[in-house]
């Protein structure tokens, strides 16, 4: 007893001590307990009631939950979140790498400029990017569109003919995956690129000498130093398309039907349309465990190789 | 260890970084009293003012903010603030709502969107203040502003239905717009304007994901509805079955184009040829001159077509309210404003004129503005035209859960559309998805039927 009370009291004269780093970093922690924590745990306390958020919340126990897994909108969302990813994450990552490759060439000319250019849809504003995006999807006057019927004309039977891209429950996804393609890949290619550098030339140098082909420099070298870069850009997609929301909500509120509507936008509307804010409480809680699982899993491939 | 060395080597650094700043600050300090000095508000000599503050969002805030110096004329106590708050505004409205701090003294709301709030304690109760107003308004709208029998939203604008045409495009393919009185004479005029434009022009933009509001415009002119006034589900009902009959005839006969209403491809459409009708609300007109003001005179307006021949030709899209939060310190003030605003047919009537909002009020109809020409229009006296009837449109009662039940309408009226759904089964099925998501009973006789 007595020796935690000494090793307490040395705690807290060291934090004394340093009171005035203390100090300088608190502001983090101020603005980080009532913007990140607080809301974490009335979020937890709300999944276990029922909230208009006007009237006094109600009490409803595990109610929610079990309303949750028996909405089919919230797997129709799941079934959506996990297609629009699988559409447009392998196709994102093998551009970026590419693109991250080309940049790192010491040949290339330019290169920043060819950075800048593959990073600036991701810091173009969102609504602006959609409603553009929009205009390039529209089934009558669209760019996309424009195209395809040009290319019928040169080459008359093909199976080119306009897409309601927008406008059907097939094609929304799609849409939507190839947008977020144009948006997300500079992102990407600066991680992966940054990760590229990163990988020592003595490594290269040594292969070339021991007779490596590019295939196996790419192999045993690149790709198993790069592991930790993919691994973090896949977490960043994991939780980007869980939670998209302003891509989908301007270009088509989720429609058309429900085939567009994702984990973000179902969540949004629980709470900001329905005022059901415990149940979208409980709908956030169950998927942010089930994300945080996934990416433990992913997180265990993170070590690179070193065999 | 080390970062308890590093620790102590920082003081130096620190002492010089102090001795720098001192002309800096001193050059803060006139700018802190000059703040300090303008801090606190004046005192008018003539007693306190009030301030009244009011959130409103672009077209009405403009309108609103022309009718503040007469007020403040006429009302030497009360300053009004116009806060032109933008597409953020209901979601600020509710979280000043819930913390019960920050909300303004008076509030625009959509029409749908007041249900939704009346029932929360967080409005001020305005019956006794309104009560000599309650019959000057169009009835299908003031049955929104009630919530068990008291008012909580007063009206301002509505959206009562037509049709805006351009004249260059009816006469050059021959067809009459006066000839146009049901939806089947519009859909037969449409494949005329379609064939004879040779497919360049269609006669009306109508998107999947736009399905909704065409079927509440149908939904009233057929008596038809979601809700009855208890709140229970009435949405399998052979007036919506009707409603939907007419829409499925305008997909049928191919004469819409799959454009969204609102977006920017619908605006560009107003100054070429591929559209020829706009089957909308009276608000559209302000699209129009905003949009394609060098278009002025070529437009034409005629009345909403029937279901059946004699039936309502006219409809309600969209509207607003204006509510006092209950938080408000100046309900007095407040409701001064919100009196001169809307329930006084002057103020009504500028705002019709200057803005395009079109009144609620229904003792505005005898003004002599509703029998001018306009010129946008050729000359056509449009606002009788828009005026006429209004009374007869039924309520549509929309409970707090409208938006949730037209979200889940729109979705499956696209499922509706692309599968060619019956009208009674899919009326059927959104019957029990509303009855099972909204915890409400659906109504006697309007139970879902069979294969539902």
């Amino acid at each position: 007893m007595a020796g935690a009370a000494q090793h307490r009291g040395a705690f807290w004269s060291e934090v004394w001590r340093y009171r005035h780093f203390y100090l300088f970093i608190s502001p983090f922690f101020l603005l980080f307990a009532v913007f990140g924590l607080y809301p974490l745990g009335f979020s937890l306390y709300l999944s276990f009631m029922k909230w208009d958020g006007l009237t006094a919340p109600v009490s409803v126990g595990l109610e929610n939950f079990v309303m949750l897994f028996s909405d089919e909108m919230f797997y129709t969302a799941l079934w959506n979140t996990l297609v629009i990813g699988l559409m447009y994450v392998p196709p994102m990552f093998l551009l970026a790498f590419i693109f991250a490759g080309i940049l790192n060439s010491k040949r290339l000319h330019l290169r920043g400029l060819f950075r800048v250019g593959v990073f600036m849809p991701c810091i173009t504003p969102m609504v602006v990017v959609a409603i553009v995006f929009t205009l390039l999807y529209s089934a009558e006057s669209g760019l996309f569109n424009y195209v395809l019927r040009a290319v019928t004309r040169l080459f008359p039977g093909g199976p080119m003919a306009p897409i309601p891209w927008l406008e059907s429950e097939a094609w929304s996804k799609v849409s939507v995956a190839l947008l977020l393609v144009w948006r997300w890949t500079g992102y990407n290619m600066v991680l992966m690129l940054a990760g590229l550098q990163g990988i020592s030339d003595d490594y290269y140098e040594a292969a070339i000498i021991d007779g490596a082909t590019r295939w196996q420099r790419m192999r045993h070298i690149t790709l198993p130093l790069m592991r930790p870069t993919l691994v973090f850009c896949g977490l960043m997609s994991l939780i980007g398309t869980v939670y998209m929301f302003d891509e989908v909500f301007v270009m088509t509120q989720g429609g058309p039907g429900t085939s567009s509507t994702n984990f973000g936008l179902y969540l949004f509307n629980l709470a900001f349309m329905d005022f059901r804010f415990g149940l979208a409480s409980s709908a956030a809680y169950t998927v942010s465990i089930a994300v945080f699982v996934v990416s433990l899993v992913i997180l265990k491939w993170r070590r690179p190789a070193t065999d | 260890m080390a970062g308890h060395m590093r620790a102590h080597e920082l003081p130096a650094p620190r002492a010089r970084g102090i001795k720098y700043c001192v002309p800096e600050m001193l050059l803060l300090v006139p700018l802190v009293l000059a703040g300090c000095l303008q801090a606190p508000p004046p005192p008018t000599p003539a007693g306190q003012r009030v301030i009244v503050e009011v959130w409103s969002w672009n077209i009405a805030a403009g309108s609103l903010m022309a009718l503040v110096p007469e007020f403040e004329q006429q009302h030497p106590g009360i300053e009004i603030r116009i806060d032109m708050t933008g597409a953020q505004m209901q979601s600020r409205f509710l979280l000043s709502l819930i913390a019960g701090v920050g909300a303004p003294d008076i509030s625009q709301l959509q029409l749908v969107d007041a249900p939704k709030f009346a029932p929360s304690g967080a409005l001020m109760d305005l019956t006794d203040r309104a009560a000599p107003y309650a019959d000057k308004f169009s009835p299908s709208f003031w049955e929104n502003c009630l919530h068990e029998g008291r008012v909580y939203a007063i009206p301002w604008d509505m959206g009562p239905c037509a049709v805006f045409y351009k004249r260059d495009l009816f006469a050059r393919h021959g067809i009459e717009p006066e000839s146009i009185e049901t939806w089947a004479d519009y859909i037969a005029a449409g494949k005329r304007m379609v064939e004879a434009s040779g497919g360049q022009t269609r006669m009306l933009a109508l998107s999947v994901s736009g399905l909704f509001q065409f079927f509440e415009m149908l939904m009233q002119q057929t008596n038809g509805g979601i809700f009855d006034r208890e709140g229970r589900i009435i949405i399998r009902s052979a007036e919506n079955v009707a409603a939907l009959e007419v829409l499925r005839a305008i997909l049928e006969a191919d004469i819409a184009v799959p454009i969204n209403t609102a977006g920017p491809e619908y605006y560009a459409s107003f100054q070429n040829d591929t559209i020829a009708t706009y089957p909308l609300a009276v608000w559209l007109g302000g699209s129009i001159k905003d949009y394609a003001a060098p278009t002025a005179g070529n437009w034409g307006v005629f009345r909403l077509p029937a279901v059946a021949p004699g039936g309502l030709r006219t409809s309600n899209l969209g509207g607003s309210v204006l509510v006092i939060p209950d938080q408000c310190q100046n309900k007095e003030a407040a409701w001064k404003y919100v009196e001169h605003v809307l329930c006084t047919k002057e103020a009504q009537i500028a705002q019709y004129r200057n803005f395009d909002l079109f009144p609620c009020l229904m003792t505005a109809f005898d003004d002599p503005l509703f029998d001018e020409p306009d010129p946008f229009y050729g000359g056509q006296k449009v606002r009788r035209l828009f005026a006429e009837d209004i009374e007869r449109i039924p309520t549509l009662t929309r409970t707090k859960d409208w938006n949730e039940a037209m979200r889940y309408i729109t979705q499956a009226l696209s499922a509706w559309e692309t599968k060619k759904l019956d009208h009674e089964v899919f009326l059927s099925q959104m019957a029990v998805k509303l009855e099972r998501q909204l915890g409400r009973e659906i109504a006697p006789g309007h139970e879902p039927v069979e294969g539902g």
